[in-house]
């Protein structure tokens, strides 16, 4: 298992919480694509949250590669979202000063990367998602369904052990929506890429290897 | 740690480069306006404390005074005591004066009716050494400066006259025009009529109220000769008074008391002091305006990109990075600020009032730049903008990531 969840329960509030997720175990495989599911408040994107680092859960454990992420300090949560996951988010979450090509290669600089190999790598990835004519393009010349290509290429330019993606088509039209999934399902069957992605479409079933159905915080039938 | 440098300032560069160039222009007005003010307050300021300070030295007291020593009422042979004077290096001009109180009357009709009268300070001069030490000869107003062999003439300061926009009417002879007559009756009681030849404003009102002789017809008033109540000494470079006055009693002036215009400014060495001290309140409220106008520009830009922070931290970037990267960018907007706030100081503000004078009560006052004000303006408003940026961008980059991306 590449990702193992063990009891994962996420309170908010004060004395009288409000759980969020309650008690939510399972397993995920390396190169897996999974679609977790469910109506709106089930707790999914509060689930992917956690899974990324982007939240502390109150209590229950979550191994990446065998390492329980929930111990980490904050310069090691850093350091792994950095090194390790990718994130794709609802809206496109360009910067809206940097190129696609600037903002491909960021995440690149900040691994220490030598200038030449970040760039032509940035480039590679670009050229992959379909982008290969909007290297000097910012985000406000590009369409929606290419920003988030765009933003797709950021978070896999890390070659990141896994990609998370949090309804990467919630913003977009239908033609774009599926260019975006073909894209995760590409991504997933040629470079083997681990993807958990969040959304509420039934139709999205259809690109993902397996769904995680979710009902009032805990996990429902797969 | 070179590469957060790197990235902070990649972040920064392409922010204000493709940022909004209405906001980015507004922001470095407002630093220019910012620096503007500080330099501005500070160059008035000191330009009436120099203007306080040029009076006095061209007008009054010269650069050093040597006066008898304590009990004697004149310096003794006193063409001795100008020639080690005028010995020493530097020295460019000195000028002796006999020095004292007089009452000064005008009977303004001849019919010794209504006579206006006051007491004022009535000092000789020998003509071709004072105009090489005082300025006063260049401030006539009306008719002219005393000539070497002139015995019956006098001239006098404005406030004296009471004309030309005196601020003194009411205790001045109340209207006393060149080539009116008045009488002056000298301490030792002697009382002689004397021709109105020169009218001066010098704008110190201390000197304006002054009136002045030859040497010779003094010498004759008083009875003695080769005397000096004080002698006034130029030199070419202020500011290193106390050398010289060592230089002058190394020469053998042991006796005589010797001090520095400074020494003997009195009330106006406390106006200068004041003047200064308003200088350093009015600095030191300029830059936390300024820095708290940095601190709002960068708070809005940190609110506005809140998002993009949280962003930021989620692909793994530091906290640390980020904030430098704000921190370079109101940096940035410092210095922009700062340069062309300089260039519009040094070409075009400067110039202006070089030109158009300002008309103070002490006299023509223009800005004085000088280096340390510069210097502190600088480096308080990057100060100001390097606190102003880091604690907006630190509470932003704190917020917890989800909070920061959805609010």
């Amino acid at each position: 298992m590449i990702i193992e969840v063990k009891n994962l329960i996420k309170t908010y509030g004060g004395s009288i919480p409000t759980y969020a997720l309650k008690g939510v175990s399972f397993g995920i495989k390396a190169g897996e694509f999974v679609a977790i599911m469910g109506r709106s408040g089930c707790g999914k994107s509060t689930l992917l949250h956690q899974l990324g680092i982007l939240d502390n859960p109150t209590s229950g454990d979550i191994l990446i590669e065998g390492v329980n992420i929930v111990s980490f300090t904050g310069a090691d949560k850093t350091n792994f979202r950095l090194k390790k996951l990718g994130y794709v988010f609802q809206e496109y979450a360009l910067l809206p000063e940097l190129t696609a090509l600037e903002s491909v290669y960021l995440p690149l600089m900040m691994s220490g990367i030598a200038k030449k190999e970040y760039i032509n790598r940035a480039k590679d990835v670009l050229t992959e998602v379909g982008l290969e004519n909007r290297f000097n393009h910012l985000p406000r010349e590009m369409s929606g369904g290419e920003q988030q290509r765009v933003a797709i290429a950021r978070a896999l330019v890390n070659k990141p052990t896994i990609l998370f993606a949090d309804e990467p088509c919630a913003n977009l039209d239908s033609e774009s929506s599926e260019t975006v999934l073909k894209l995760f399902q590409k991504l997933n069957k040629d470079l083997k890429q681990t993807i958990i992605m969040v959304t509420h479409e039934p139709e999205d079933r259809k690109y993902v290897d397996r769904v995680i159905w979710m009902k009032d915080g805990m996990i429902g039938a797969e | 740690m070179i590469r957060d440098i790197e990235i902070a300032y990649f972040l920064a560069f392409r922010s204000i480069r493709r940022g909004n160039k209405g906001t980015l222009a507004m922001t470095i007005l407002i630093m220019i306006l910012a620096f503007i003010n500080l330099v501005f307050v500070a160059s008035i300021f000191l330009g009436i404390v120099h203007a306080i300070n040029v009076q006095s030295i061209n007008n009054i007291f010269g650069n050093i005074v040597i006066e008898p020593e304590k009990d004697k009422t004149y310096l003794e042979q006193v063409s001795q005591i100008e020639n080690i004077v005028k010995d020493v290096p530097g020295v460019v001009g000195l000028s002796a004066h006999y020095v004292g109180n007089s009452i000064i009357s005008y009977d303004a009709n001849n019919d010794g009716e209504d006579v206006k009268s006051g007491s004022w300070v009535v000092k000789s001069v020998n003509i071709e050494d004072e105009i090489k030490t005082t300025e006063i000869f260049k401030s006539i107003i009306d008719g002219e400066y005393l000539a070497s062999l002139d015995r019956d003439k006098i001239v006098l300061g404005k406030d004296i006259s009471g004309t030309h926009g005196s601020a003194f009417k009411n205790s001045s002879l109340e209207g006393v025009e060149v080539g009116d007559d008045v009488t002056v009756k000298f301490n030792n009681g002697l009382i002689r009529k004397y021709q109105v030849k020169g009218i001066f404003s010098t704008k110190s009102n201390q000197v304006d109220q002054m009136a002045f002789l030859t040497e010779k017809e003094m010498e004759s008033v008083l009875g003695v000769s080769n005397r000096a109540s004080e002698v006034i000494v130029k030199i070419s470079e202020t500011g290193r008074e106390q050398e010289y006055i060592a230089e002058f009693r190394k020469a053998g002036l042991l006796k005589e008391d010797i001090k520095s215009w400074e020494e003997l400014m009195g009330l106006t060495a406390s106006v200068s002091k004041s003047f200064s001290m308003i200088s350093i309140i009015l600095g030191i409220i300029g830059t936390i305006v300024a820095g708290v106008t940095i601190f709002i520009v960068i708070f809005v830009s940190v609110v506005n990109k809140k998002r993009q922070i949280g962003i930021l931290k989620a692909i793994g970037m530091k906290e640390s990075t980020i904030v430098f990267s704000f921190v370079l960018q109101a940096l940035f907007y410092a210095v922009a600020g700062i340069g062309l706030g300089l260039l519009i100081m040094l070409y075009i503000v400067t110039p202006f009032f070089i030109s158009h004078p300002l008309d103070f009560p002490v006299g023509w006052v223009s800005l004085d730049i000088t280096r340390t004000n510069l210097i502190i303006s600088t480096v308080s408003l990057i100060v100001a903008s390097l606190v102003g940026g880091l604690i907006p961008a630190w509470r932003g980059a704190s917020e917890s990531i989800l909070e920061a991306i959805w609010g």
